[in-house]
């Protein structure tokens, strides 16, 4: 509650930060601010409290959650060196303000505990990524994008908004423990069957929150968004939207709705195999490596989905475990893509192909180090944090009793060796291919977030029990 | 009850206007249309507020602002469409099962539970007592998707140096 | 039963008068514009039709009716006659929540209220009329299929938008005062001279700015600037249709100044309306001399409003359309929001002061003394800018 505040109240000093003519403070400002909420944010350790007659709760769940999505807007924060010296055209103070805005909106998703709560924070957090989608004013793939992503995210926002007047009519509350009560009212009175209004009411509301995770088959705006976006907002979309969505799904479901585990159980399998089989398959055909993240990020919306599903208490830690190491290692690739392709720019545009990282390893060892560290968390391999994160979501998937998650469990290891296939493409780009890559000059605050999360990635894959105990 | 029958209907029919008509001016009068059967409706649950705001903010507005940009596009000329016949074939297959689940859920509710409405339900007393009491913080948080909305909009609209015209 | 339709055929009449005096002002008023013209142009204005020319409006009238109505080729007919329609509705309805007058005892328990109805919703109704009476000339200006007519409603639109969102800042201080959204009430609070205008000049003054604008008369008629677009939205029209678009107009002017009088002025309080009602050799029907004394003082402030939107439109020239927009958005919109801070700050230091508000007066009026300050302090500045750029 404090870091919502706070950076609601720092979003607009950022915009006026903006009026300084001064562009260079406008990066460490924006730091310091989000380390401060990040601070705020502890206050929340250890004490549950709920907000504003129930409309936000803390408790130390959210705080993990709150601690991942500002972590990782720090991150892409840090790495955002681009629009602040050359470019005179461009607006760094709405960027910055607009990414605290969104972080809001995002913070507003995983503390929720009343469903308008739910609603105004998807909104600002999609409001602000359609913006920034298309901020990159001059490129046509950035505006087509923005409008795709806008037309397609207003109408999914309007079916959860739908799904929540029905589930509202269901339950007559808005309240997520109301509903929960609601929900087991009802089924008493029918004898153990749904009201129509609430199956239907979930199913909406479950296909609003897919739609912003892009889960298959909702998935199909993610591409052309992820590479029409400015990289800088495509690391931020796939990892803060990413969180953000699959808590607060998480959330909802598992708080509202555990009893009706059938009415959204069953169809939640077939949206996590496809997710997984859909997103991991096509990857492997991509030649642009920003397209490659695009999809291995709807193939991580599967693995994540998984914990939704196995809806258990321990779940909670896997799930931001694996969060956490997706972040991370997702910003660590958009952070070397970012560089690599401004260097090999061809007329003025970025190339983001794989054969831009064609001999990346001669001249700029620690940029192929870094991106061989994140490919290799993506794709699970021991020692690694993204290893981990695989392995206490397939245990979670394994321990439970139903036989199904056997078989999600078997197509989730079968479309990991998959991945491995395209994961280690860039790796062998920047190792092996022939190629030149001219010595990038790197600020000190780039490498310093390089060198932070490789080390970030490591240390989490030798000795997961660090985070894992907090969780 | 027989009124709100005829207004039901009517704005049925300039709901399903607005989608069929060919010229987008006469869709846009027709959703402004839709918008006053709504006011209706709302004056119909006693929600006179609603009503106003509805009329003032939509119909006044945000539809002045459609037609505006409409009418500077001229669009009335028949653009080829774009759209395969699967295409409409699926959506319309899609749209239909979405239409028939929902309208069947609606056949089934059981509506013993609903409060009788009271004559205070729609005043602006008793709104203004909801939204800044019980559902303050969703209130204020709303200006910050306000202001959000704003900065973009101001951010995209500036025509810049460099920026190619399409 | 027999209460409500002798109740409802009352209703009936006080809405007709209400229409027969609002069309008759409505049609004198082109009489007295041109007077008031000749007046300030030192002419002699009309004075053929009748003694003083007191017939012209009739011959208007008949000279309009006999007009060829055209209807242009390639224009969308239905939305061509909609367009004149529209404009002549919204004129008209607004003037259902105004409170003309008080109560009326007709005998027998009878009570008429002179307002046509009295919703708790009143002023944003008046509002929701307001903002629709853009699309009379948005829809006639397109349908007429012609560049200047299409201009010049597009200038109205955004005009009308524009001003609207200044208007209803400024409306809401008198809403913060009266605490009510009822136009009874509004005025009921302002009784025995506690009039709004002396706790709002600020918001008095925006809210005449925003009317100027909202009837498009000058200086904001820019959707009819002859020398940039021939006639702007009504180039096209001719006939009655043209007639009803120009009597919108005058039927406006006369709306809005009954709702300026109802919000700032009192509505149709004299001062004198307690101690009428009490006069003895009125008898029985004092109170309802008095209710009809207020009918008239109320119907009398609209005309000296009417007035006063001639008296400007024969003394100022029209804006340029970007100073048009810089005073709407930068000018008023901050001064409204700057009002609305002021009065609240003003009720929070009184609220125990057991009901007077002079704490709101004098905030109030400081603010106006400070807005003419910046106002003078800003122009001056910009002058010597002016002048330095020059020189």
């Amino acid at each position: 509650m404090n870091a919502i505040i706070a950076l609601s109240l720092f979003g607009i000093s950022n915009l006026f930060l903006g009026f300084l003519n001064n562009r260079k403070i406008l990066l460490p400002a924006t730091l310091v601010f989000i380390l401060i909420a990040l601070g705020l944010n502890f206050a929340d350790w250890n004490h549950e409290y709920y907000w504003f007659n129930n409309m936000l709760k803390t408790n130390n769940l959210s705080v993990n959650f709150v601690t991942i999505i500002l972590l990782s807007t720090f991150l892409v924060v840090a790495i955002s060196r681009s629009f602040g010296d050359d470019d005179e055209h461009s607006h760094p103070a709405e960027y910055y303000a607009i990414l605290l805005f969104s972080a809001v909106g995002a913070i507003m998703m995983v503390t929720f505990e009343n469903l308008i709560m739910l609603f105004v924070g998807l909104e600002i957090l999609s409001v602000s990524m359609y913006v920034l989608t298309g901020s990159d004013k001059r490129s046509l793939r950035s505006n087509e994008a923005a409008l795709k992503y806008f037309l397609m995210g207003s109408f999914a926002t309007g079916i959860l908004l739908f799904g929540v007047a029905l589930v509202y009519g269901a339950t007559s509350s808005f309240d997520i423990h109301g509903i929960a009560q609601g929900v087991a009212k009802a089924k008493e009175q029918m004898g153990g069957a749904y009201g129509p209004l609430l199956y239907s009411g979930v199913i909406l509301i479950m296909v609003g929150l897919l739609f912003k995770i892009s889960a298959a088959p909702f998935h199909f705006w993610t591409p052309d968004v992820y590479d029409g976006a400015p990289s800088i907002f495509t690391a931020f979309m796939s990892t803060v939207v990413k969180t953000a969505g699959v808590a607060a799904t998480y959330r909802i479901l598992s708080i509202s709705f555990p009893s009706v585990y059938g009415l959204w159980g069953n169809p939640l399998v077939y949206i996590v195999c496809a997710t997984l089989i859909i997103g991991n398959i096509t990857a492997v055909y991509q030649q642009s490596f920003k397209r490659m993240l695009a999809y291995s990020s709807i193939s991580h919306a599967g693995y994540l989905l998984i914990t939704v599903l196995a809806k258990r208490p321990e779940t909670n830690s896997s799930l931001l475990f694996y969060s956490l190491a997706y972040a991370i290692a997702t910003i660590t690739a958009f952070a070397v893509l970012m560089v690599v392709s401004e260097a090999q720019a061809k007329n003025g545009k970025a190339d983001e192909s794989f054969e831009a990282l064609n001999g990346l390893a001669n001249n700029n060892p620690l940029l192929a180090f870094s991106l061989t560290i994140s490919m290799l968390s993506l794709a699970g391999i021991p020692l690694t944090a993204g290893f981990f994160g695989k392995f206490f979501v397939f245990s979670d998937a394994f321990s439970n009793p139903s036989s199904l998650f056997k078989w999600i469990l078997v197509i989730a290891i079968l479309m990991s060796t998959v991945g491995i296939y395209y994961y280690f493409k860039p790796i062998i780009a920047a190792y092996m291919k022939k190629g030149e890559v001219a010595k990038i000059e790197l600020s000190p605050l780039y490498k310093f977030i390089l060198i932070l999360t490789t080390t970030l990635t490591i240390l989490l894959g030798l000795a997961p029990d660090l985070v894992k105990n907090i969780f | 009850m027989n009124f709100w029958y005829f207004l039901t209907a009517l704005t049925l029919l300039s709901a399903s206007m607005v989608i069929l008509s060919k010229n987008p001016i006469h869709s846009v009068l027709y959703l402004v249309f839709t918008f006053f059967c709504i006011s209706g409706h709302y004056v119909l649950l006693n929600a006179q507020f609603l009503m106003a705001v509805n009329i003032v903010v939509y119909a006044g507005a945000i539809m002045v602002l459609f037609l505006f940009v409409i009418m500077m596009m001229d669009l009335s000329k028949n653009s080829p469409d774009s759209k395969s016949t699967l295409t409409k074939l699926a959506g319309a297959i899609l749209g239909g099962t979405l239409l028939v689940i929902l309208i069947a859920a609606s056949r089934k509710v059981d509506l013993k539970d609903v409060k009788p409405i009271d004559a205070q339900t729609g005043m602006v007393e008793g709104l203004g007592q909801i939204l800044y009491r019980d559902y303050v913080l969703p209130f204020e948080l709303v200006s910050i998707l306000f202001f959000v909305a704003m900065v973009g909009a101001v951010m995209l609209g500036k025509r810049e140096a460099g920026e190619r015209n399409f | 039963m027999e209460i409500t339709s002798t109740l409802f055929t009352a209703k009936a009449i006080y809405v007709g008068i209400i229409f027969a005096i609002t069309l008759g002002v409505a049609a004198y008023s082109t009489y007295f514009e041109r007077i008031i013209a000749a007046f300030m142009q030192d002419r002699v204005g009309p004075d053929r039709a009748g003694p003083f020319g007191i017939l012209q409006p009739l011959a208007d009238a008949v000279k309009m009716f006999m007009k060829e109505d055209f209807i242009p080729a390639n224009s969308n007919k239905w939305l061509f006659i909609a367009g004149p329609c529209l404009s002549m509705l919204t004129a008209l309805m607004t003037s259902a929540v105004v409170p003309f007058g008080d109560q009326l005892d007709l005998g027998d328990g009878i009570i008429l209220d002179l307002q046509g109805i009295d919703v708790n919703i009143g002023i944003l109704w008046v509002f929701g009329i307001v903002s629709l009476g853009v699309y009379g000339v948005l829809i006639g200006g397109w349908a007429s299929n012609n560049k200047y007519s299409l201009i010049g409603a597009i200038r109205a639109a955004s005009q009308n938008i524009s001003y609207e969102l200044a208007m209803g800042l400024s409306i809401i201080a008198i809403l913060m005062l009266s605490g009510s959204l009822s136009t009874k009430s509004i005025v009921e609070t302002q009784q025995n001279g506690h009039w709004n205008i002396l706790y709002q000049p600020l918001g008095f003054v925006i809210f005449l700015v925003c009317a100027f604008a909202e009837c498009n008369r000058t200086p904001f008629d820019l959707p009819e600037c002859e020398t940039e677009l021939i006639g702007g939205y009504h180039t096209e029209y001719s006939s009655m249709k043209l007639g009803f678009y120009l009597f919108s107009e005058y039927i406006n002017m006369f709306i809005s100044g009954a709702v300026m009088a109802t919000l700032y002025f009192g509505g149709y309080d004299y001062l004198f309306n307690d101690y009428v009602a009490q006069i003895s050799w009125l008898g029985e029907y004092a109170y309802n001399v008095s209710a009809l004394l207020g009918l008239v003082v109320l119907i009398v402030k609209a005309l000296i409003f009417v007035f006063i939107f001639m008296w400007v439109r024969w003394t100022l020239p029209r804006f340029r359309y970007d100073q048009l927009m810089g005073l709407g958005w930068t000018g008023l919109i901050p001064l409204a929001m700057f009002n609305v801070v002021l009065t609240g700050a003003s009720m929070l230091f009184t609220v125990n002061d057991g009901g007077s508000n002079w704490m709101t007066v004098g905030a109030s009026w400081a603010g106006v003394i400070i807005m003419l300050v910046v106002t003078f302090a800003y122009s001056e500045m910009k002058y010597k800018k002016k002048k330095l750029a020059t020189a």
